[in-house]
């Protein structure tokens, strides 16, 4: 309510409304002023989209990967974009779904991580916080039934501990020592499960790459939204490393076997 | 027909739930209540984690449990959390479980028009030493009972409950009249069971299962205390005790 | 003094009949009476050092600190009254944001400081407040390099090569006169910047007083960060040998 007493309402008018079953913000004269309400526009689907993202835990931290690729439809529309991004020293972030949602959320944490910087005190927020931190932000988004259409995987170490985490559009949040984010979740997953669940702490750093990059050649044979160059995020003691563009080697010379594909007609 | 034209106009929409299947359950007793739920999260098909917690002790003698959307689910048990905090320092004492549960109703009717697709149910020692659970719809009804399940596998699992529990169905012996009250190891077999078979049939269920026990002051804890699995959260022992008990459950 | 009594010092917003605005000079007093505070701009970075006065031995060392980070990239520190100071940081800081939200790029230093200045000058427009009593020595190292200003309680603002403001400003502009800035690197600017402190600092007159030194070079990647310890310490003891010496 506000102090106008002309947007107050009618007083209470028994001739009128005998049972008060006006809503009080249903009154007249009651209404938002804002003039561009009704032509507000929401984000109801992703425009220009990434895929999946995949992370493990292994022996001396965590380990991300996704692809360059930001597609407009089925266009392979940007082919060197860069999906994983560190956040201070000690985390790392990648995001799949809409890439323009996803710059919004970097300049937020990038906001965030100065504003913490210049507080000056010695404390730096670790991968749990940014987590916290971004299933707030898109929890309230979709609260507000204007969602940020990404599912992210944050993760990270911090004081010797290995985190992993997922935050969706939905503000849905869980943690598992593999994760994988859209058609990754379906192709990928059980493998990443299958080679990490119980070793943990004993996959190597060139076995947790090994498994990544095997995960994303079949992610890349399979899925039509994903493209053959992708990078590497790791996260230990010594801090955040991403790599640069790695060229997938794939082989090819199977299709001309199947029928309806290679050479033959019949 | 979606044609890429114009002529049809199409409408789409945000659809800002979503379900994470599991299942929870609470049983009474007459000096003590378990509350339970599986740790298994889910969309559609997939299985997100094998150990996300559905149940959360509040108090000293409230435990909470929660099942529907996730989200909406961790942002209730938090609010509810920090409304009991808030309660402390007002009060130097914890809020007692019935009002507790009506805080509950008052906190989901708020949201009538956007609701939490969250399905609660309290459980712990009322003021007077008695076992209570309390059960909620997503818009705040609720009612004192002696057992409730809810969640992905409610329709296999209360059946079986009203049978065991409330002796649906069930003939007692000629001068004799059924139990008001089970035991503590009947009431915790009966739950194992209830998720043991939920799990077999329920694609939802499955992976963990983290049982609460809260017991009443005084109470004995005899047959709980250094058995598999079995964890104190209570720091006192003259006071309403609370324990979890933690069991895995098949992961197919 | 000649203001007291005639009624023309009684607000900002009121000039004396010579034009002068009494309330912006006074605020210029509490800053002089400010332990000293200077500013370094070097070949290849800023250096700061506060000269932080101690009312008493209750305080815990290390804590009010004078010197404050903006951006990453920006640094100042205050003479004056520190509440104020931090006032202004605060501003400045919500600059630096809203200039990123903008332009999506670090803030130049001299369109934070034009910003500042504006708002500091707001504050001796007006009868209902009172400008603000400290004066912010603010570097950065942004696009163009090593920049390096004072933002006055009169709003009005200056670039230089070494700075100094409170009440060791004119022996320390003297001290850095003598300097040739421009050759020295950050490393040795701290060493500089502590012998100045300690030189320009009255123990007869005043009580203990800590050291606070902050840099922004390539030794810490271009970002406003405290001297290292060990370098502080360094400089620090070296400042206090050349004062023996030079006596």
């Amino acid at each position: 309510m506000d102090h106008f007493p002309t947007n107050w309402g009618r007083p209470r008018n028994d001739a009128q409304d005998l049972y008060n079953t006006y809503p009080l913000h249903q009154r007249p004269n009651n209404t938002p002023k804002d003039v561009f309400a009704d032509g507000v526009q929401r984000t109801q689907q992703p425009i220009v989209t990434g895929t999946s993202i995949l992370a493990i835990l292994y022996k001396d931290g965590i380990m991300m990967a996704a692809d360059t690729l930001a597609s407009y439809g089925s266009l392979s529309r940007f082919k060197t974009i860069q999906r994983l991004q560190s956040v201070g020293e000690n985390t790392v972030i990648g995001a799949s779904g809409d890439m323009s949602d996803f710059q919004y959320v970097q300049s937020i944490l990038e906001e965030l991580m100065i504003e913490e910087f210049t507080a000056n005190d010695q404390n730096e927020l670790g991968p749990a916080e940014i987590h916290e931190y971004l299933s707030r932000v898109y929890y309230a988004r979709r609260s507000k039934m204007n969602p940020l259409w990404n599912s992210v995987l944050v993760g990270g170490k911090k004081d010797g501990k290995r985190f992993l985490a997922y935050v969706d559009l939905l503000g849905t949040t869980y943690s598992a020592s593999t994760l994988a984010t859209g058609y990754g979740a379906y192709i990928a997953l059980p493998l990443l499960r299958s080679a990490v669940e119980g070793r943990e702490d004993e996959l190597t750093e060139e076995q947790a790459q090994k498994l990544l990059t095997d995960c994303m050649r079949v992610l890349f044979y399979r899925d039509a939204r994903s493209l053959d160059k992708f990078q590497i995020a790791k996260v230990t003691d010594e801090g955040v490393v991403i790599s640069d563009p790695i060229k997938l080697d794939t082989t090819w010379g199977f299709a001309e076997k199947i029928r309806g594909y290679g050479p033959q007609t019949q | 027909m979606p044609d890429g034209s114009f002529s049809h106009p199409q409408q789409r929409s945000f659809n800002p739930y979503t379900e994470n299947g599991g299942t929870i359950l609470a049983i009474a007793g007459a000096d003590f209540t378990v509350i339970a739920g599986d740790t298994r999260q889910s969309e559609g098909y997939s299985i997100q984690t094998r150990y996300a917690p559905k149940v959360f002790r509040l108090t000293d003698r409230a435990v909470l449990a929660v099942n529907g959307f996730a989200a909406d689910g961790n942002m209730f048990v938090k609010k509810v959390k920090q409304r009991l905090e808030w309660y402390r320092h007002a009060h130097a004492k914890d809020m007692p479980l019935r009002a507790i549960a009506r805080l509950i109703q008052t906190m989901l009717y708020a949201q009538r028009f956007f609701p939490y697709y969250v399905y609660n149910i309290l459980g712990g020692i009322e003021e007077d030493g008695t076992g209570a659970v309390y059960s909620f719809d997503p818009v705040g009804s609720y009612e004192r009972e002696a057992c409730r399940a809810a969640g992905a596998a409610q329709s296999l699992v209360q059946p079986f409950l009203d049978n065991q529990i409330y002796f649906k169905n069930q003939q007692a012996a000629p001068g004799q009249s059924h139990p008001l009250h089970l035991p503590l190891s009947d009431v915790l077999s009966i739950v194992i069971d209830s998720f043991t078979s939920a799990t077999e049939r329920h694609i939802e269920v499955g992976d963990g299962l983290e049982m609460y026990v809260v017991l009443a002051k005084g109470r004995s804890a005899q047959g709980l205390e250094g058995g598999r699995g079995v964890q104190e959260l209570t720091t006192r022992t003259d006071g309403d005790r609370v324990f979890v008990i933690r069991r895995e459950l098949k992961k197919d | 003094m000649t203001s007291i009594g005639t009624g023309y010092d009684l607000s900002a917003s009121t000039y004396s009949p010579d034009g002068r605005i009494f309330q912006v000079e006074y605020a210029n007093k509490a800053v002089e009476n400010s332990g000293t505070v200077i500013g370094l701009k070097v070949k290849d970075g800023i250096v700061f050092a506060v000269e932080k006065l101690i009312h008493s031995k209750l305080l815990v060392p290390e804590a009010n600190k004078r010197i404050q980070t903006i951006d990453r990239h920006i640094g100042m520190a205050t003479a004056g009254y520190l509440a104020d100071g931090r006032q202004i940081a605060n501003r400045a800081r919500d600059e630096a944001s809203n200039y990123r939200e903008t332009y999506r790029t670090p803030p130049p230093l001299t369109e934070l400081v034009t910003r500042l200045r504006l708002y500091v000058q707001a504050y001796t427009l007006y009868s209902s407040v009172r400008p603000f009593g400290c004066s912010t020595v603010i570097g950065a190292i942004d696009k163009n390099g090593p920049s390096l200003y004072v933002v006055e309680p009169s709003g009005i603002a200056y670039g230089y090569n070494g700075a100094a403001v409170g009440k060791g400003r004119q022996l320390a502009k003297t001290e850095l006169e003598k300097l040739k800035l421009s050759e020295l690197t950050t490393r040795e600017a701290v060493f500089e910047a502590a012998r100045i402190i300690y030189l320009v600092h009255d123990d007869a007159k005043e009580k203990e007083f800590e050291l606070e030194m902050s840099w922004i070079g390539d030794e810490s990647g271009g970002i406003h960060l405290p001297v290292p310890k060990d370098l502080h310490q360094e400089a620090e003891q070296k400042a206090k040998d050349a004062l023996e010496n030079f006596d």
